[in-house]
């Protein structure tokens, strides 16, 4: 009996395979499965056997049984797939027709880059826990020069810097307004606003009475930093400086301080960065000389402090200044300042975000 | 401004460095180098040779191959093209690599196929004359080997080319001495001290008991703080020693003649302007010091100066002789034909000297010093080194009378006194230092320090204190350059921890960038603040005003910009040039007046083929619901008037205009620009504007209203109808008509479809969907309603469609 149904087994392989249409599928189908199928003669042949060979023969069939139905499932779904498939060949598409290839792809969108870097500045000081501040850019004397300790005659408040709306020279109780010259204006109405402690940065524009070329603008980003409370040193303001730079930079970034002038810190310093270009040896970025200098830093000037109404014998601090666009060009190599506003889609498309 | 390190090395004993170290140390410990130049270094290239062998050159008949030694064991040979070559002539040879005072370079290279091992040198390749024939002929006993430094008697020199900016708060770092005396504090090595009181006593012996032939006035208000003269007589003017002349060329001056150079060498040295004048040219003998009339002065470069009546002037009886501290003038100058002197040592206002310097674009050695406010209290010791030199050079000179002085009380002085503790200093330096080297670093730098307890007393000195130095702040910085803050090591603060995050309105101006840029496909832009006429003409811009700079550079940017508008018109013809369609924004300010400014979006959308303003309608629509911002909107209204732009603008569509109000105001528009407007800006095809003022709403929070409501378990029923109307019609007037029914089912009515059927009539497909969230909507019911929504777009005018 089991040779029988081996044999069987081998017959319904053979027919399968030359089998090709559905129908035809189903007719041996049902040859061999149906209810007068061999299979099933088979097994209702069983009843006339010993109850050994009933324990031999009765899984064998159902196994060949199972098989066979396997088969033809499988047979039955590759020809359902090949039919598919042939129909989905006859409508097949040009997948390299993609946007990017198309001369009319023009939907893309940016944001300014220096509206990128001064978020990434603005994120990496508010997760030190600062705040960020905003000011106005037309100012008066009193928040862009007198409050940060820069005096009636100082160089500073000469026409040549400092866009006036008011004559300076002329004496008059009135407010004589101006365009800030510096984010530092934010350092008077950050202190007027908070008490000490406190830390913020303002990000903003600023503008010099300059003649514009590749690299001078008559208006640019600067973005200031303060921090006030009890015992802030030196050692503390290089920590932060470092922490920002390294974060802006992504890697570890060599800073040095030298002594600079400016009125409303003291001790006033210049913040280097060793050359990211030639890594200190030396090249034309940085001038032969191995840094390349960035910000202007120092210790808030006790009368700073006094003008924003804070107790120099009770509280210090730290603060900073640091020029975007600066920045943005060291990042994205642009060459000529120029570009920044001048709203040319050609430069602005450069930055898009997809 | 160039130091000499040579000059330096007279009062400081310099460390054997690098001349690059050297430059490292001052920029860190004082003032930025810009550049260290070695000067002279040909000095110790440059070696004495003979002449051994000369042959042909084998390529040409004018150029020889000279053989010879110069002092070592080894020969040298170089092609040399002069005609008094000859064995046994002893010459200067200059090897590759030097660079001669001429400034040439000598690079290794054939000369017609033949190396030459550098060059024989002339008089004037050395520098030694204006123009010579062949190469130099020395002695015959002259040494081999020997240096042209030594032949000369000159030294190399290392310069070191100082930043002016860097020097602005430093008056007492305009001269070597006190260049110097930084050195001595940063090498921890001894300053000596010439200027000592033996020197004083030995200057004073050359004063006499005669009457001084002029005594100085000061008349009214000037710029005169302080004002030493001094007249001597019998003086020979010649030319300076080479000594004097070298040092002077190092740093830049240009020797002239005996007496003008121990002016400048005094001023170079001890950082203190001086005059001398031609005493035989100061007319009735006076001297006065007093502020100009309205005239024309002839300075010493040649120049005519208008001066006025805020510059202080030096005069004689009759005419101007100097502006005080700036320049003197043409006629009263000493020349080579000068016997009699009157020599001025004073100190001016600085204000007010910058003022007249910055006036008539004058700026000078000695007006940039003045500047700086120098120290009135070391005048004397300056007329007494001038009158030391002039002594040493010319000898017959005769000093009569003493000194005469007008000004200020100079023993009325008193010196700053600041009072500091170490710990402190420490502090804030964040850095622990003994109290023995803060002692030192203070004396180092001239200040004297008391010790009371804890407490340090420190007298600053009077040079250091004219602006430099007031309070304790300036003491730390002091401390803290001298030990050189790269040994400070970098700590963070122990902070309290309070959450942080961006205000409303950084917050919104976020989101607007976000969203515009990456949901409405539109690059972030930037436009100048600054505008003028041109360009508010070109935009036909109906306000000219805004806010004007008094001290503008150019007209095209000499005022505020009131609006967004006229610069992005002009960036929109820019950009037509390059694309055929774009999106751009920019959040910028505006500035109506002062203390009014105001952040403003703009977004423009530009297309050649269609007007791009529905498309921008629906940015602004999406933008606002991304905001929570609750805005409509809005057709003009005659009463409630665009708040940012002015509706009567020529450069507005007719049709494409809408206003968007937030809060009941229009503080936003949304419309097209005039095609007039376009084609006077050469912008060929559509473009449209949306204006929002964010400062209206940006400083209040925006709540974020979405809520969840269940899902429904009815089922929704739906009437589609279409409806015949004319081409004119716009479908918020149907829109219009089906709100005026109420029925609390209808969800919402919207519009399925558009299809224009004839040259005037349209077909607008309607869809109105039913829903009860509390049962399923009965049969009936729906007809009913159906009924009534025909019937109301009926009476307003809008009938179904037929067929």
């Amino acid at each position: 009996m089991l040779e029988k149904l081996d044999k069987l087994f081998l017959e319904f392989k053979s027919s399968l395979e030359s089998l090709s249409k559905e129908a035809d599928i189903l007719n041996l189908k049902s040859e061999y499965l149906g209810k007068k199928g061999a299979i099933s003669k088979i097994l209702a042949g069983l009843r006339d056997c010993t109850p050994e060979e009933k324990k031999e023969l009765g899984p064998a069939a159902n196994e060949v049984k199972n098989k066979i139905q396997d088969l033809i499932n499988e047979k039955l779904n590759r020809i359902e797939v090949e039919a598919i498939n042939e129909k989905l060949a006859a409508q097949k598409r040009d997948l390299s027709l993609t946007d990017s290839v198309m001369a009319s792809n023009s939907r893309h969108g940016g944001i300014h880059p220096v509206t990128i870097i001064q978020n990434e500045i603005e994120d990496i000081f508010l997760s030190m826990g600062f705040d960020i501040l905003d000011g106005p850019h037309i100012e008066d004397e009193f928040h862009n020069f007198e409050a940060l300790n820069i005096p009636d005659d100082h160089p500073a408040r000469d026409m040549q810097d400092t866009f006036w709306f008011h004559d300076p020279h002329t004496k008059t109780d009135e407010k004589k307004y101006l365009l800030r010259t510096h984010t530092s204006t934010i350092q008077v109405r950050g202190m007027m606003s908070r008490k000490p402690p406190f830390r913020f940065i303002a990000p903003g524009k600023v503008f010099r009475c300059e003649r514009t070329d590749a690299s001078h603008e008559m208006v640019f980003h600067q973005l200031e930093g303060m921090m006030v409370g009890k015992n802030i040193s030196v050692s503390n303001l290089i920590y932060f400086m470092k922490s920002l730079l390294s974060e802006i930079f992504k890697k570890e970034v060599e800073v040095r301080l030298r002594p600079g002038f400016f009125p409303f810190v003291e001790p006033g310093f210049e913040l280097d960065i060793k050359c990211l270009i030639c890594k200190g040896n030396g090249c034309s970025v940085c001038k032969q000389v191995g840094w390349v200098e960035l910000l202007p830093c120092g210790m808030v000037h006790p009368n700073v402090l006094r003008s924003g109404g804070i107790d120099p014998d009770e509280f210090n601090g730290f603060a900073f200044g640091l020029g975007l666009d600066r920045l943005v060009m060291m990042r994205y190599h642009i060459d000529d300042i120029r570009h920044l506003h001048s709203a040319d889609l050609r430069f602005s498309e450069q930055f898009k975000t997809f | 401004m160039l130091i000499s390190t040579e000059w330096i090395s007279e009062f400081v004993e310099l460390p054997n460095v690098s001349s690059k170290d050297l430059g490292v140390r001052f920029t860190l410990g004082t003032a930025e180098v810009e550049e260290v130049i070695e000067s002279g270094a040909y000095l110790s290239q440059i070696k004495i040779a003979e002449i051994v062998s000369i042959e042909k050159h084998p390529e040409a008949d004018k150029l020889n191959l000279v053989t010879f030694n110069f002092g070592g064991s080894e020969n040298a040979r170089v092609v040399c093209g002069a005609s008094n070559v000859k064995v046994g002539l002893k010459t200067h040879y200059a090897p590759i690599g030097t660079t001669l005072p001429i400034g040439f370079t000598l690079e290794p290279k054939k000369i017609r196929g033949i190396l030459s091992e550098g060059m024989l040198c002339s008089d004037e390749e050395l520098g030694l004359a204006d123009s010579s024939e062949g190469i130099v002929e020395l002695p015959a006993d002259s040494k081999l080997g020997m240096t042209l430094g030594e032949y000369l008697n000159e030294k190399s020199d290392i310069l070191l080319d100082v930043d002016n900016k860097s020097l602005t708060h430093r008056p007492d770092l305009w001269g070597h001495y006190g260049i110097a005396r930084e050195f001595s504090a940063l090498y921890e090595k001894e300053l000596k001290n010439p200027f000592d009181e033996k020197f004083v006593s030995k200057t004073e012996a050359f004063f006499t008991n005669e009457a001084a032939p002029i005594t100085p006035i000061i008349e009214g208000e000037t710029s005169c703080i302080a004002y030493w003269g001094l007249s001597v007589s019998n003086v020979t003017v010649s030319e300076s020693p080479a000594w004097m002349q070298r040092r002077l060329t190092a740093v830049g001056l240009r020797p002239i003649n005996s007496i003008v150079d121990i002016s400048n060498y005094v001023m170079t040295e001890l950082g203190m302007p001086n005059h001398i004048f031609d005493r035989d040219k100061i007319e009735e003998s006076k001297i006065v010091i007093k502020k100009a009339g309205e005239e024309v002065f002839t300075t010493l470069d040649e120049e005519e100066r208008n001066l006025k009546p805020m510059d202080t002037i030096i005069s004689d009886g009759k005419k101007p002789l100097v502006i005080a501290g700036i320049m003197g003038g043409s006629s009263s100058g000493v020349t080579e034909k000068t016997t009699n002197l009157f020599l001025e040592v004073a100190n001016w206002k600085p204000a007010e000297v910058r003022s007249t310097s910055t006036r008539l674009g004058l700026r000078t050695d000695s007006s940039q010093r003045f500047e700086k406010t120098l120290d009135s209290q070391l005048t004397y010791r300056s007329l007494l080194r001038i009158v030391e030199l002039i002594k040493e050079i010319c000898p017959e000179a005769k000093v009569i009378g003493k000194p005469v002085y007008c000004g200020e009380d100079l023993s009325a002085f008193s010196p700053l006194e600041i009072k500091i503790t170490p710990s402190h200093i420490c502090k804030v330096l964040g850095k622990e230092l003994e109290k023995s080297r803060i002692l030192s670093i203070f004396k180092s730098l001239d200040f004297k320090v008391e010790e009371v307890g804890e407490v340090l007393k420190v007298i600053v000195p009077s040079y250091r204190s004219t602006k430099d130095l007031e309070c304790d702040a300036d003491l730390i910085e002091e401390i803290g350059r001298i030990i050189g803050y790269d040994n400070i090591t970098p700590e963070g603060p122990m902070l309290s921890v309070t959450p942080v995050r961006l205000t409303t309105a950084q917050r919104i101006h976020r989101s607007i960038r976000s969203f515009l840029s990456m949901n409405s496909e539109s690059y972030e832009v930037m436009t100048y603040p600054l505008v003028g006429e041109k360009v508010l003409k070109k935009a036909d811009w109906p306000s000219t005003g805004g806010l004007r700079i008094l001290n503008s550079i150019s007209k095209d940017h000499d005022r505020m910009r009131d609006s967004l508008i006229p610069t992005l018109l002009e960036a929109a013809a820019k950009n037509t040039k390059n694309f055929d369609n774009y999106r751009c924004f920019e959040i910028g300010r505006v500035y109506p007046d002062f203390d009014k400014e105001k952040s403003v979006l703009a977004v423009m959308f530009y297309s050649k083929e269609s007007s791009p303003f529905l498309e921008l309608t629906n940015t602004m629509q999406r933008l606002s619901d991304n905001l929570s911002l609750p805005a409509d909107i809005v057709d003009k209204h005659a009463k409630f008037k665009s708040l940012v732009v002015d509706e009567d603008w020529s450069g507005l569509h007719p049709f494409e205009f809408k206003n968007i109000r937030i809060m009941g105001k229009p503080w936003g528009s949304l419309f097209s620009i005039h095609p007039l407007l376009l084609k006077k800006n050469k912008i060929k095809g559509h473009l449209s504007m949306a204006l929002l003022d964010l400062s209206s709403f940006e400083s209040k929070p925006m709540k974020d209203k979405t809520k969840y409501s269940p899902l429904a378990k009815f089922p929704e029923a739906i009437f589609d109808y279409t409806l015949d109307v004319s081409s004119e019609t716009d479908v918020s007037k149907l829109l219009e008509a089906l709100s005026k029914i109420k029925i609390k089912e209808i969800r919402h009515n919207k519009i399925v479809d558009v299809y224009e059927h004839a040259s005037d009539r349209k077909s607008v497909t309607l869809r109105t969907t039913f829903f009860n969230p509390e049962k399923t909507l009965e049969g009936d019911f729906i007809k009913e309603s159906e009924a009534l929504i025909i019937k109301t777009l009926e009476s307003a005018g809008f009938l179904l469609k037929q067929g």
